[in-house]
């Protein structure tokens, strides 16, 4: 039996995770997009059809690959989970907690899975840095920083991303790669406390932010996000320290391949995504994850309660930014 | 003109004194220790003449004396120094650890009519100067907020008594706080309004507690939002010391400094470890030039006692914040 996909989003990640399904033997059935003009030339290089809207697919489809605005997450994996369908979701898992929670719910409820789209996890040099933390080969984590800076969304048309109450900004919809990962180091926060400009200037036209967490463990993070670079420049940075180590890698002074080229025109990705060469890229490698682990039955290595624990770090951050205070964690609301 | 010099405590004694003997008109009259063992044999290895108490070197009427000790006892010496009417001081930083030290001292520096100068090298780093150009000239626009480090190794190898809270009032927060805050009010020309800070001993050695991990994230009175990670978290076989670097986001895109990023690699087979050898220009030469023109020139030095009390200020900020686990609004 062929597993039948639905993308449901045209976007830059609607096209990210079409180019992944296709190194499965899975079949995209559809595009889902209200935009046909935008979702018609990707279905057609999928060899697959545009279907308007999320109900017109869910009878054709097994699995549902949610490319949307995130507050849409929530209604539209119920609506799936109502359905019998496997749930894909790109990150963050939702806007509130409560939408995390209820889709949590919902899937186990309806026996069907859900993924969240963590992929950072995907990418080797985080899993590289992770997995020799967790083999103790620096010691406990004393300290991690991270740093994921990059311009912002050139979208002319529904530019989404700026609309800080759909996507809460760099602080939730950026930065959640790297809670997530720090979480993934570290274990539980306890303390967070965030800076941003938009918390400031709403009118600002840039976003920068700084988040300072501390664990339980008693680690101390610092993440750096922000949507303030000019295009295309996309830095990240990683170091964690601890008491027999350190590690450290920036993508700055680790590009492999460089062109300095002089060109009519550059043209500028929407969407910055940080790419390196590699035989597999990491939105492929995380569609194959989600795939296998379907098929066969197996677990997932990012849990749907592993990526609330990073969107709640999120809102607190999100929070504190407002208030100017720091925030105790856990704050379930 | 005769400087003197007052203790051998800091790790950066030698350094100073190999800066003063490239100037021309600048002779060092003597040192002095309050540890005499420590102050004869540091007296015999860089070749200087001992004076067996800061009072008789004192009384020689330096016109200028280099502060090295311990930093809870700069106070103590700022003071003798100024009371046998010493005109210029150059006091290694923190100028002090504690508020009330800090007032005390800017008071009887002003009081006495002396120009008290505080070790910040980073002010006479070329490429630190080049930032400040850059962001003083708005090629940035507004400034958001900059991310920070200021990392080192533990220095307890070197001289124990960084480590001794009695002596240095502090870990890693009070070691590098004071640099990084310091840079950055003379970068933006503003003012600390509220801090907040984590701190702890998260690289413990045995029989060691004070604070060897510090993140501090502090906002200015212009908006602008700092993120300073000062801890003591390069292991010993880390190819340098440490690092000293801003990234400065704002309206108009990044500017980037790393002030010891001049540096070449060598990979030493005898070491088991690559160095990074800095061939940029001279932080500390620039630093002691300044205090000479100053005494040569007759007026106060570019870096003042205020200026250390200011530092200072944001350390005791950090390890309230540390404590209590709540936002610190500045000035204390």
């Amino acid at each position: 039996m062929t597993f039948r996909v639905a993308i449901i989003g045209a976007g830059s990640m609607g096209t990210t995770h079409a180019a992944g399904w296709q190194h499965t033997d899975a079949e995209i059935v559809g595009i889902v997009a209200t935009d046909s003009t935008r979702a018609q030339p990707l279905a057609d290089r999928v060899g697959a059809k545009v279907y308007p809207s999320l109900d017109a697919i869910l009878p054709d489809c097994d699995v549902v690959d949610l490319c949307v605005p995130t507050p849409l997450h929530r209604d539209m994996t119920l609506k799936a989970a109502a359905a019998h369908k496997h749930v894909h979701c790109e990150k963050p898992i939702g806007r509130t907690y409560q939408d995390g929670l209820d889709m949590i719910a919902a899937c186990e409820q309806a026996g069907v899975r859900l993924f969240i789209s963590m992929t950072t996890r995907f990418f080797p040099e985080y899993k590289a840095v992770h997995d020799r933390v967790a083999a103790g080969e620096i010691g406990k984590p004393a300290t991690i920083r991270l740093t994921r800076c990059s311009y912002k969304p050139l979208m002319t048309t529904r530019n989404w991303f700026s609309d800080y109450v759909q996507s809460g900004g760099p602080l939730l919809d950026l930065m959640i790669h790297d809670y997530d990962f720090a979480l993934w180091l570290a274990g539980d926060v306890e303390r967070v406390y965030a800076r941003s400009v938009a918390s400031r200037d709403p009118n600002a036209t840039g976003d920068y932010a700084q988040v300072l967490l501390r664990f339980r463990s008693g680690a101390i993070g610092h993440i750096e996000g922000g949507w303030a670079y000019p295009p295309p420049l996309f830095r990240r940075k990683i170091e964690v320290t601890g008491e027999q180590g350190l590690i450290e890698w920036e993508s700055d002074g680790s590009a492999p391949l460089v062109a300095h080229l002089k060109a009519e025109s550059n043209a500028i990705a929407e969407v910055g995504l940080p790419l390196s060469p590699l035989d597999e890229d990491p939105y492929t490698a995380i569609i194959r994850h989600f795939y296998a682990a379907l098929i066969h039955d197996q677990p997932f290595s990012v849990t749907p309660e592993e990526s609330l624990a990073a969107l709640e770090v999120a809102l607190a951050a999100l929070e504190s930014a407002r208030s100017g205070q720091p925030v105790t964690l856990p704050r379930r609301s | 003109m005769r400087i003197a010099l007052l203790s051998f405590a800091h790790v950066h004694t030698e350094t100073y004194i190999a800066c003063l003997r490239t100037i021309p008109d600048v002779e060092i009259i003597g040192a002095a220790d309050d540890d005499a063992e420590r102050g004869r044999s540091m007296t015999a290895k860089v070749g200087l003449r001992y004076s067996p108490s800061y009072e008789a070197l004192l009384a020689e009427k330096p016109d200028g004396v280099v502060i090295c000790c311990e930093n809870t006892r700069h106070r103590e010496l700022i003071e003798r120094a100024l009371a046998a009417g010493v005109p210029y001081i150059l006091c290694e930083k923190p100028l002090a650890t504690t508020m009330e030290d800090g007032q005390a001292i800017v008071k009887v520096v002003e009081a006495a009519h002396a120009h008290l100068m505080i070790a910040f090298p980073l002010r006479f780093s070329a490429p630190m100067r080049d930032a400040r150009q850059m962001i003083v000239s708005g090629k940035l626009g507004k400034l958001y907020g900059c991310n920070t480090t200021n990392h080192g190794q533990n220095p307890t190898r070197i001289r124990s008594w960084f480590t001794d809270k009695r002596l240095s009032g502090g870990g890693a927060v009070m070691d590098h706080t004071v640099h990084m805050v310091d840079a950055l009010r003379w970068i933006t020309g503003s003012e600390i309004v509220e801090l907040y800070a984590e701190a702890g001993n998260l690289f413990p050695q045995s029989g060691i507690e004070i604070d060897t991990a510090g993140t501090l994230m502090f906002t200015f009175a212009n908006g602008a939002f700092v993120g300073l990670d000062c801890s003591w978290s390069r292991p010993t076989i880390y190819p340098t010391w440490g690092d000293f670097k801003i990234d400065f986001v704002g309206e108009r895109g990044l500017i980037t400094v790393d002030a010891f990023a001049q540096q070449i690699t060598t990979y030493r087979q005898s070491l088991g470890r690559p160095t990074g050898d800095f061939w940029g220009s001279d932080t500390d030469q620039g630093m002691i030039n300044e205090f000479a023109a100053s005494i040569r020139e007759g007026r106060a030095p570019s870096v003042t006692a205020y200026d250390g009390l200011k530092a200072t200020e944001a350390a005791v900020a950090a390890y309230l914040s540390a404590e209590t686990h709540q936002v610190v609004k500045m000035p204390l």
